[in-house]
């Protein structure tokens, strides 16, 4: 094992920790992954210290685990998949560079929250491209790394949006600036001609941006990150439409999306919209009595000019769609007000984490899948519930259109309870299974975590034998978070 | 030189006799290069066996779509795509088109517009391939570059084929990024020269929706076609504004409110060349419209999804201009001009008239990124051009530039040109001088790096040694190096 | 003149392929985006417009190399025109010039084509390009026309070589005569002493051929004073009228094609169709009547230097802009009954038929395929007949027909005049 005297060196005392209740901290998470337990927890400050590790790693072959949000964890990917790693957690790396209004971008370092970026954004007239009710020590890199998917679709006009340029260091310890950042020059020379990092593609042919994401860690570590933003509105009208017919509100979604009217935009089911609501159980069974079974929410944004005549132009096209379709569109459903949900959803999540909040913990599965197969696929899952036990009803869904349109996130959220073995063992088998033969329905894990990862590789092994080529280019030694994605 | 016979009567093999040349009487049609064989693959099995052949015998190879550009290098397997033009799928519900590589944009275009949908199209026009990447008109609403490839088919330089995102895993082709970290990193398609290593077989795009007529009207005969009337709720202008300054604030404030389904950075020159049907004619309009414009200018086309939107879009449009101190150029406000920039600037037919028709070449920088950025450098750029007009040495185009948004103002493009005879040396070396030393002066003065060609040392170190990583790759893939080498892209 | 004329020309092309297309804006499906049938027939770049002005201009730099493959790519061509149209829409050069001048060049050189050589002999022996059968007057046998080069007619009504010695297109003949006659046209024919036109020998690369044919035909005319000729064969059309011209022989003879013609005296009223036909046509383009029927444009200049490729004094191109394209259209539009669809590739893009350049004897096959292409594009209107107003058209697509048991019909304009008086 690595001698600490050399992390202390690199990173200073206080920032390497070996403490049993640090390391404990590192050894698991909500998911199911194996206990593994890190033999240090270093927290970098800068990016040379960040290197410096790297460095470190390579020449005595220990693992490197990345973390940029606080706990708690989800899917394991931050969990070592090796004995004797360091976690590097770099939520101490805080620094919000710039803020830019004109182009649009923001640049911050990994350990920079939504909650903590959001409000300077604001200041500026900006807004993020956020993900569903990030937790509140959410990083902002991390979630972007993960393509975790975004609220605003329109908006993601790729799959690797909203990420700009980004700083790391590959495996090797090698510096590399991603897109427009590459250069000429430093930052700081780029910073002296007025050029902001916002252009993600090349330098040169490649797009290395695009392996770094989804990578889990495995590739490199990032230490800073610009950030494509969008305009705030100046007006906002959001609306819910419900229907017990999955298939008019994804009908209705898709032309929402299209004709770019909405900003966000997603369906989800009464179960995850009562629980995004609920203080606790009894509150939850409350709302969700009053909700239809599924919820199309949309919101129609009014910016700099002519907001008003913006918002009433679409309100009034969409009336027409709905009409077409034979859907109602309103303010609220049930207890919940459309107003209520933008205004949640435009923030990180409030402690307790929703999807805690109900029983503990939630598995959730999710996939990216395409209009065509999306029911079935909904349907199997039911069915696959009911077969194990879990009430098809308990089961949250939520149906994320990404990439203007062209797919779909589908996420099921299994609420259980940590401590009753039972429950979470129905939830372990629940997830298997579902994983496995929604796979075989067409869903595809682009985000593959845990042991389902290995099947989901498998069932591709050409970009898999591609991927293993290109990792071994960029982590030679094999140190970064080793055992995850398929290295 | 011809293959050996016995490599040759490998590849005829596999495409059929009537599809395999290594004539000399070809050659000159192929880039005047002396090609080892031009073979014309049906299918990916076939440029599958064509590349493992390749490798058995480490024979280099590049896979060529319509070819308006690029120079090969002699003795190679030059396989031509022509035949693989199928359009496989047209994806209505989830927006994508799955095409082969020798689809041409006015083909798919023609196709899509009939369902209301459209996609991005290179500035280099719909002659070109609608399945590799690029950059142009509409990429203010469609985007550019690399950014509207789903799934890609690939063959890879060893003849493996691997099927990207979620096409490997689940025969779709909504997404091409993942399981875990995405492999479009390399398969950027890039244009030109070509370097992506291997060949796409197929691809899948994104669409978009398409507020136009299903068809266009087209009235006239060439070269001179007309539309009866200005499509309903289209709208083509092109403003002119006091100061780049003032361009750039109006710019991004249409971008913001997302007025533009297409915002042209066109100089008048390039507007001249459009709407002229003959080189004279060129010459004539140019110099009236540089006499009638304010300043620079750029042209946009809006269109509505409904008389609603279109309203909103055009107070929002004639307000931001008005404010950025903007003008409309009267006499383009006719509607048959009109018509004719909208068709042309939406099908983009008028390339060839903007670039090749003067003289019968042109020299491009151009620089995908930040737009208020590059225009910076543009302006020195141009300034630099007027001595080489005053010479004689190119085509008067006042010396200006032009560009693009991109994504609603989000990133943008650059671009400027220098049109001359090629067969005046004194000229082609006044451009190539030109040239080198504009793309130096950005990278001293760190707007941009040039990255085409000939690439310095002290660029690549600048640039983070991205070439080091591209070489990387390109061994992983080719350990054979059968493949084409890149240069970078635009 | 000469190929050499064309170098700057031939430098020009950028290799864009937009001569292998329709203009890129008229592009209305995937089905129907071609315009060039070599290119699409034989895929490598080299048949196409631009690979033959890449060939060409290599060839003037470092000189030619006759290979098989050359001779089969230089044959293998209608000399449509189709490319130098979709060429000129964006670029000012001369695309289908030296495509015919390397023709020339070729025969000249002694390179020729067995095939063609057989049909120039037959030309050289008969004075007709297709197999001779009887006599070339035999058609007019009963109907008591006048004998243009004896009596004064105002009219020469050329026939050509096909309608004249294919029986089954005797009845176009037959057919344009009792039209003329319907309304009241002085007009007489030569008869056994018609000879071909040259034209497609001209097209084959039979230049001196060509003249030989093109100046035994101007001195008769001039010998029986005739001012106007008509023909109803648009091959005949473009050699009297385009490359007599070319030629400086056609003086100043007015030239028409009986569409012209048939068009004008509908329009002053001399002639009625008034019997309905009741049928949905379309209209197909012979190349030679279209695109290539427009006139010559005779020009002397020089480049001007510096950096645009423009001449002293500004050069005028034919782009096909100025075709026949209305006359016919019109005439059928006043048929009653018969309505009129329109294929995708029409006008200055039409496709050809596949006669043109020598390849229904060169390449019977390719002159098939090329039919073939066009009558499905013609079944795709749902139109139930295809006419044209050239028998090489008639033939090549009846051919076509036969061969793919298409229930598609075949009508010259003048049969459907015809009728319908
Ligand atoms: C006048 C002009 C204007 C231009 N303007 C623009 C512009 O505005 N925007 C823009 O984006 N580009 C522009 N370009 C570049 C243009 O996109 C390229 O020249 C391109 O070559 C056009 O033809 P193509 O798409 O058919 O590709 P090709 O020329 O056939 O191919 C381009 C490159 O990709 C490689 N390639 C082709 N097919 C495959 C395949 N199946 N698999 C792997 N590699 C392949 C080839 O090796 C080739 O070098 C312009 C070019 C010209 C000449």
């Amino acid at each position: 094992m690595i001698d600490k005297q050399k992390l202390v060196k690199i990173v200073g005392t206080g920032m390497v920790s070996d403490r049993e209740e640090d390391l404990e901290k590192y050894s698991s998470d909500i998911s199911f992954v194996n206990r593994v337990r890190p033999a240090y927890v270093v927290k970098p400050g800068t990016a040379g210290e960040v290197q410096k590790l790297i460095d470190l790693a390579n020449a005595t072959k220990t693992p490197l685990v990345p973390v940029s949000s606080g706990a708690p964890h989800f899917k394991g990917d931050t969990v070592p998949g090796n004995g004797g790693s360091i976690i590097v957690d770099l939520s101490g790396m805080k620094k919000v560079e710039f803020v830019d209004r004109a182009r649009r971008v923001a640049m911050v370092e990994p350990g920079v929250t939504f909650e903590e970026l959001i409000p300077l954004c604001t200041k500026e007239g900006l807004r993020l491209n956020m993900p569903l009710l990030p937790r509140k020590s959410k990083s902002v890199t991390g979630s972007i790394l993960e393509r975790e998917p975004v609220l605003m679709p329109g908006y993601q006009w790729d799959m690797s949006d909203p990420l700009a340029c980004a700083g790391l260091y590959f495996g090797n310890g090698e510096e590399f600036r991603t897109g427009q950042a590459a250069g000429p020059g430093t930052l700081k020379d780029q910073w002296k001609v007025g050029a902001v990092q916002k252009a993600p593609y090349g330098p040169g042919t490649a797009s290395l941006h695009r392996l770094i994401q989804g990578a889990q860690g495995t590739m490199g570590i990032v230490t800073w990150m610009s950030i494509r933003c969008e305009v705030l509105p100046k007006m906002q009208e959001p609306f819910f439409s419900a229907s017990h017919d999955l298939d008019q509100l994804l009908d209705l979604m898709s032309w929402l999306i299209r004709l770019r009217m909405v900003t966000e935009c997603f369906i989800l089911n009464n179960t995850n919209l009562a629980a995004i609501f609920a203080t606790d159980m009894e509150d939850y069974q409350r709302i969700k009595e009053t909700l239809p079974p599924y919820i199309l929410f949309y919101n129609i944004a009014g910016y700099d000019y002519f907001p008003e005549d913006r918002i009433a132009a679409y309100i009034k096209d969409i009336a027409v769609m709905n009409q077409r379709i034979g859907l109602d569109t309103g303010k609220s459903a049930g207890l919940i007000s459309a107003d209520g949900l933008l205004k949640k959803i435009q923030k990180p999540c409030d402690e307790p984490y929703w999807k805690l909040c109900l029983k503990g913990a939630s598995q959730d599965i999710f996939f990216l899948t395409i209009y065509d197969h999306m029911e079935r696929q909904i349907a199997a899952m039911k069915e696959m519930s009911e077969e194990i036990g879990y009430s098809p009803t308990d089961l949250g869904l939520y149906i994320q259109p990404i990439v203007q349109g062209t797919g779909y996130h589908c996420e099921f959220n299994l609420f259980y309870d940590p401590y009753s073995y039972t429950e979470s063992d129905r939830v372990k088998d629940l997830s298997n299974m579902a994983t496995k033969s929604l796979m075989n329905m067409g869903a595809f894990f682009s985000r593959p975590y845990g042991d389902e990862a290995n099947w989901i590789f498998n069932r591709d092994a050409a970009t898999t034998d591609a991927l293993r080529r290109i990792k071994k280019i960029f982590d030679p030694n094999h140190v970064m978070n080793p055992g995850k994605v398929c290295f | 030189m011809a293959l050996s016979k016995e490599i040759y009567r490998e590849l005829e093999d596999i495409v059929g006799e009537e599809f395999i040349c290594s004539d000399p009487a070809i050659m000159p049609s192929y880039h005047g290069s002396d090609l080892g064989a031009v073979v014309l693959p049906e299918n990916t099995v076939q440029v599958q066996a064509i590349v493992k052949t390749c490798n058995r015998y480490k024979l280099q190879f590049s896979a060529v779509a319509t070819g308006w550009t690029g120079s090969f290098k002699k003795d190679i397997v030059y396989i031509d795509m022509r035949r693989m033009n199928r359009i496989i799928e047209i994806n209505e519900k989830n927006m994508y088109a799955v095409i082969e590589p020798y689809v041409i944009t006015a083909e798919l275009q023609a196709e899509c517009f009939k369902k209301g949908l459209h996609f991005n199209v290179k500035g280099a026009g719909s002659n070109c391939s609608a399945m590799l990447r690029g950059h142009g008109h509409l990429d203010q609403s469609t985007s550019g570059d690399d950014r509207n490839h789903l799934a890609i088919e690939w063959v890879t330089p060893e003849g493996e084929i691997v099927r990207s995102g979620a096409l490997g895993s689940t025969d779709e082709w909504f997404c091409g990024d993942g399981p875990g970290p995405s492999i479009r990193a390399i398969l950027t398609s890039a244009v030109p020269p070509g370097v992506t290593p291997g060949v796409f077989t197929k691809a899948a795009i994104k669409l978009y929706h398409w507020a136009g007529p299903p068809k266009y009207d087209i009235q006239g005969l060439s070269p001179k076609y007309t539309l009866p009337e200005v499509p309903k709720n289209m709208m083509a202008r092109y403003y002119s504004f006091p100061s780049v300054e003032k361009m750039w604030q109006a710019e991004i404030r249409l971008g913001e409110n997302e007025i533009c389904m297409e915002l042209m950075g066109f100089n008048v020159s390039m507007v001249a060349a459009n709407i002229a049907t003959c080189n004279e004619d060129d010459e004539r309009i140019f110099k009236r419209l540089n006499k009638e414009k304010k300043g620079p200018g750029f042209f946009v086309i809006i269109a509505g999804n409904s008389d609603n939107d279109f309203a909103f879009k055009k107070k929002a449009l004639e307000q931001i201009v008005r404010e950025a101190e903007g003008e409309s150029m009267k006499s383009l406000e006719d509607p048959e001009t009109e018509g004719i920039l909208i068709a042309q600037c939406t099908r983009v037919t008028a390339s060839i008239r903007e670039t090749f028709r003067a003289g019968g070449a042109f020299s491009s920088i151009p620089i995908m990124s930040q737009r208020d950025l590059t225009i910076k450098w543009a302006i020195g750029a141009g300034e630099a051009k007027l001595p080489l007009i005053k010479a004689g040495h190119i085509v008067d185009d006042g010396g200006a530039f032009f560009g693009w948004g991109v994504e609603q103002g989000h990133v943008g493009k650059t671009e400027i040109f220098c049109k001359f005879d090629p067969a005046n040396e004194k000229a082609k070396a006044a451009v190539e001088k030109w040239s080198k030393e504009q793309g130096r002066r950005a990278f001293d003065e760190s707007y941009f790096a040039l990255m085409m060609g000939e690439v310095s040392d002290d660029i690549k170190a600048n640039m983070c040694h991205y070439d080091k990583w591209w070489i990387a790759l390109t061994r992983a893939f080719d350990p054979n190096d059968v493949a084409p080498q890149g240069g970078p892209l635009v | 003149m000469g190929l050499e004329q064309y170098q700057g020309d031939v430098n020009m092309c950028c290799r864009c392929s937009a001569c292998k297309f329709i203009p890129l804006q008229h592009v209305k499906s995937y089905d129907f985006s071609y315009v060039c049938p070599s290119i699409s027939r034989f895929q490598f770049h080299s048949y196409s417009g631009g690979g033959r002005a890449n060939i060409i201009s290599a060839g003037l730099k470092n000189g030619f190399n006759y290979t098989d493959k050359f001779l089969d790519i230089v044959y293998n061509c209608q000399m449509c025109g189709a490319c130098g149209v979709s060429c000129n829409y964006a670029m000012d050069m001369e695309l289908q010039e030296p495509i015919n001048e390397l023709r020339i060049k070729c025969v000249a050189e002694g390179k020729t084509h067995p095939e063609l050589e057989r049909v120039i002999k037959t030309l050289k022996k008969t004075g007709a390009m297709v197999p001779v059968q009887g006599k070339r007057g035999d058609w007019a046998k009963g109907l008591d026309l006048k004998d243009a080069t004896k009596e004064k007619v105002d009219v020469l009504f050329h026939v050509g070589c096909l309608t004249s010695y294919n029986k089954d297109m005797h009845k176009l003949a037959r057919a344009t005569a009792q039209i003329l006659k319907k309304a009241k046209v002085n007009f007489g024919i030569a008869g056994d002493m018609e000879t071909c036109c040259g034209g497609r020998a001209y097209q084959m690369g039979y230049e001196k051929e060509f003249l030989k044919q093109a100046k035994m035909n101007m001195s008769m005319i001039k010998k029986a004073g005739i001012k106007t000729v008509v023909t109803a064969c648009a091959d005949g059309y473009h050699a009297f009228k385009v490359l007599y011209d070319k030629y400086e022989l056609k003086g100043d003879l007015k030239v028409l094609h009986i569409t012209e013609y048939i068009d004008m005296l509908i329009k002053e009223g001399k002639l009625k169709p008034k019997k309905a036909l009741d049928m949905v046509v379309t209209y197909h383009d012979p190349c030679r009547l279209g695109r290539l029927g427009e006139p010559w444009i005779h020009y002397k200049g020089k480049k001007i230097p510096g950096d645009r490729f423009v001449f002293d004094p500004p050069k005028e191109y034919r782009r096909g802009t100025k075709g026949v394209y209305e006359p016919p259209r019109d005439i059928i539009k006043s048929i009653p009954g018969v309505k009129l669809i329109e294929m995708e590739r029409i006008r200055e893009y039409a496709w050809c038929c596949g006669a043109g350049g020598g390849v229904n004897e060169s390449n019977p096959d390719f002159a098939e395929w090329t039919a073939t292409e066009r009558i499905f594009e013609a079944t795709a209107t749902g139109a139930e007949a295809i006419v044209s107003a050239c028998p090489w058209c008639e033939v090549t697509l009846s051919q076509a027909i036969e061969e793919n048991e298409s229930s598609l019909k075949v009508y010259d304009i003048v049969e459907l005049v015809a009728k319908a008086l």
